[in-house]
């Protein structure tokens, strides 16, 4: 007995050392509880030295929380019991918590800089007027090809796929809107179709594809491609940007019949509270010189024109990462489906990969 | 001969089939470059950046904390309900007790998860340190229950009825018969709940928020980016952080042992002197 209870209380006192110590680790970070800045983030999508710079600068601490999927913040800001003041989703999201009256409207007085801004970034479908979303990356579905065993020539448009030449050598990345999306652009058809016949059109021409397709795969797909493992593969353009970065092999395309254009944006859930923080953070956030050490940070497109001068030559002058007017406007940005439809699109994504040959 | 020959291949098999992948793990937190794709020569840089990395070194803390704490009033909520399982007479109650807390050793940690998360909403309570600790102390009580129990179920009815015959009060028998005879129970109960605290990803991903993170989580959210190679040197320090965790419970257990055969010695001498 005496022996349980002085492991008990050994056991305590070690749990009120880690408490101190996590305590005194919190306040090296500099918080001090009320002039926190909450944000949720995705994983690895921001830098962190911009984090130190803001807190050094303006004293408000950021006390970052990271997900890995849109659906995962919704659950938590839908469900309560957070206090985000500022998470990043994407842009069919952004509409889905609009209409869902999760997001409250940004104070356009407050924000200095919005002039930084791309004309073409701004005033998008799913967010007119940019009520509630500032845009903080872009960025493009296009394909990677492994210049060892491909060249440019052959892989122009989304047609140029379905050649046999790449039989088993083409990597696609996991997800039902973008794969049937880019299938569903190759006959001309929209990216937001939810029409069912011409959808299961669209998954025809996929299972055609299935010959050569290697693997459907998701983040791994970019150690594959950094390893020479397939010639081609669809993907972001940031997940790009991070094989090309450790492989000199790889190069980006963008089809030139159009893509997917997508973008991750700051909005202000309802559960906000410290809103002199959330500006300050949207203003330090928007200066040229802090967006293009983010953008070179993170290997993503800004969306901050101002910004994207300062970023090196070659990078900006890439019309892969940063293409022109014609491309964008032929790109489309994903709407927010009903959810029959999205039910629809990962159906017979699953059928795609389930019955592949 | 040959017999044992091959059980001892078999065994060897299924040792490296296990460790292999943790070694290839931990080899890599010496390479230099940026991934696990060829070894590129040996550097400590990714365990120069993971104690540089204070927001990890918070997490783990953090998570540590958590584990100890929800694990140790786990143990007692557990070792007392095993108890009174252990004396419920009537079988029907004995039965239907154990066969709940069964379900909830069996029952997904997504479903448990996610009716935390539902419950915790309902009843308003914000979702972080609080919410994660209640949910980890809950969801190891059944280990506990599970491990102390036959320990008791073990215990001869005869030494509870020999302390009584002593004079001994209930709360004597419990402290001195009791509780000394089933602490090798409640140790390996704090112990499992101390693992299942420590690598529960499913729970801790509903109910967790407000800044409040556990290594698990925080691992899985980075990687979305491609896990760095500073997690494969946080993963070599875990590791050596369990191995110290198996040999401390090694000379716990061992201790026990020695204290149990040090009275036995004693107690022989007493008798031995009686007889004289």
């Amino acid at each position: 007995m005496k022996r349980l209870i002085s492991m008990a209380v050994a056991i305590l006192a070690v749990a009120l050392g880690l408490a101190f110590w996590s305590q005194d680790l919190q306040r090296s970070q500099g918080a001090t509880g009320s002039n926190t800045l909450n944000f949720a983030n995705w994983g690895d999508y921001i830098d962190p030295a911009l984090i130190k710079k803001f807190q050094k600068e303006t004293g408000y601490h950021v006390n970052m929380e990271t997900f890995d999927s849109n659906e995962a913040m919704y659950t938590k800001i839908q469900q309560g019991g957070t206090s985000y003041d500022l998470t990043v989703p994407s842009e069919y999201m952004v509409e889905k918590m609009a209409e869902d009256k999760l997001l409250i409207p940004l104070d356009k007085s407050k924000l200095k800089g919005l002039s930084n801004y791309g004309a073409s970034f701004m005033n998008q479908s799913f967010d007119p007027g940019n009520k509630y979303s500032l845009p903080y990356f872009w960025g493009t579905l296009g394909i990677v090809y492994n210049d060892k065993f491909a060249k440019a020539s052959e892989l122009q448009h989304w047609n140029d796929l379905w050649n046999p030449r790449w039989k088993g050598n083409i990597m696609l990345i996991d997800s039902a809107r973008d794969i049937l999306g880019f299938s569903l652009v190759s006959l001309g058809k929209s990216m937001n179709t939810t029409n069912p016949t011409t959808l299961a059109l669209a998954k025809a021409k996929l299972d055609q594809l299935s010959p050569n397709v290697k693997a459907v795969v998701a983040d791994e797909i970019k150690m594959y491609m950094a390893d020479n493992e397939a010639a081609v593969a669809v993907d972001w353009s940031g997940e790009a940007a991070d094989m090309m970065a450790s492989n000199s092999h790889l190069h980006y395309i963008v089809p030139s019949e159009g893509s997917n254009l997508w973008f991750d944006n700051f909005v202000i859930p309802k559960t906000a509270k410290n809103f002199k923080a959330i500006y300050a953070f949207l203003n330090f956030m928007t200066d040229p010189k802090n967006a293009a050490q983010n953008a070179d940070y993170v290997g993503y497109s800004t969306p901050n024109d101002a910004a994207k001068k300062l970023l090196p030559k070659d990078v900006r002058n890439d019309k892969n990462f940063y293409p022109g007017k014609e491309v964008l406007d032929r790109s489309e940005v994903y709407r927010n489906l009903a959810p029959k439809t999205v039910g629809l699109y990962n159906d017979l994504f699953l059928e795609f990969k389930m019955y592949r040959r | 001969m040959k017999k044992w020959k091959w059980t001892n291949l078999y065994l060897i098999f299924v040792f490296v089939m296990l460790y292999v992948p943790i070694i290839y793990l931990i080899a890599y937190s010496f390479s230099e470059g940026e991934r696990m794709s060829g070894f590129h020569g040996f550097t400590l840089a990714h365990y120069a950046e993971l104690f540089a990395d204070t927001r990890m070194i918070q997490i783990v803390v953090d998570t540590l904390m958590l584990a100890l704490l929800s694990s140790l009033i786990a143990t007692i909520v557990g070792t007392l309900g095993a108890l009174a399982i252990s004396r419920t007479v009537r079988p029907l109650v004995k039965n239907t007790v154990l066969s709940l807390n069964n379900i909830l050793m069996v029952s997904p940690d997504v479903i448990i998860g996610a009716s935390f998360l539902i419950f915790f909403t309902a009843l308003k309570i914000p979702l972080g340190f609080g919410s994660v600790l209640m949910s980890h102390i809950a969801f190891s009580i059944p280990i506990v229950v599970l491990m102390v129990l036959p320990k008791l179920q073990e215990m001869q009815q005869s030494m509870l009825d020999a302390a009584r015959d002593l004079g001994s009060t209930n709360s004597q028998t419990l402290a001195r018969v009791v509780l000394p005879f089933i602490t090798p129970g409640i140790l390996s109960g704090f112990f499992m709940a101390f693992t299942y605290s420590l690598d529960d990803f499913a729970v801790t991903f509903f109910v967790t928020g407000n800044g409040f993170q556990t290594l698990a989580v925080e691992i899985y959210a980075r990687a979305r980016q491609g896990i760095s190679l500073e997690i494969n040197a946080l993963s070599g320090v875990m590791f050596i952080f369990a191995l110290l965790l198996v040999i401390g419970y090694y000379f716990i257990q061992q201790g026990s042992q020695s204290r149990k055969a040090k009275h036995r010695k004693e107690s022989e001498a007493i008798i031995h002197e009686a007889a004289h």
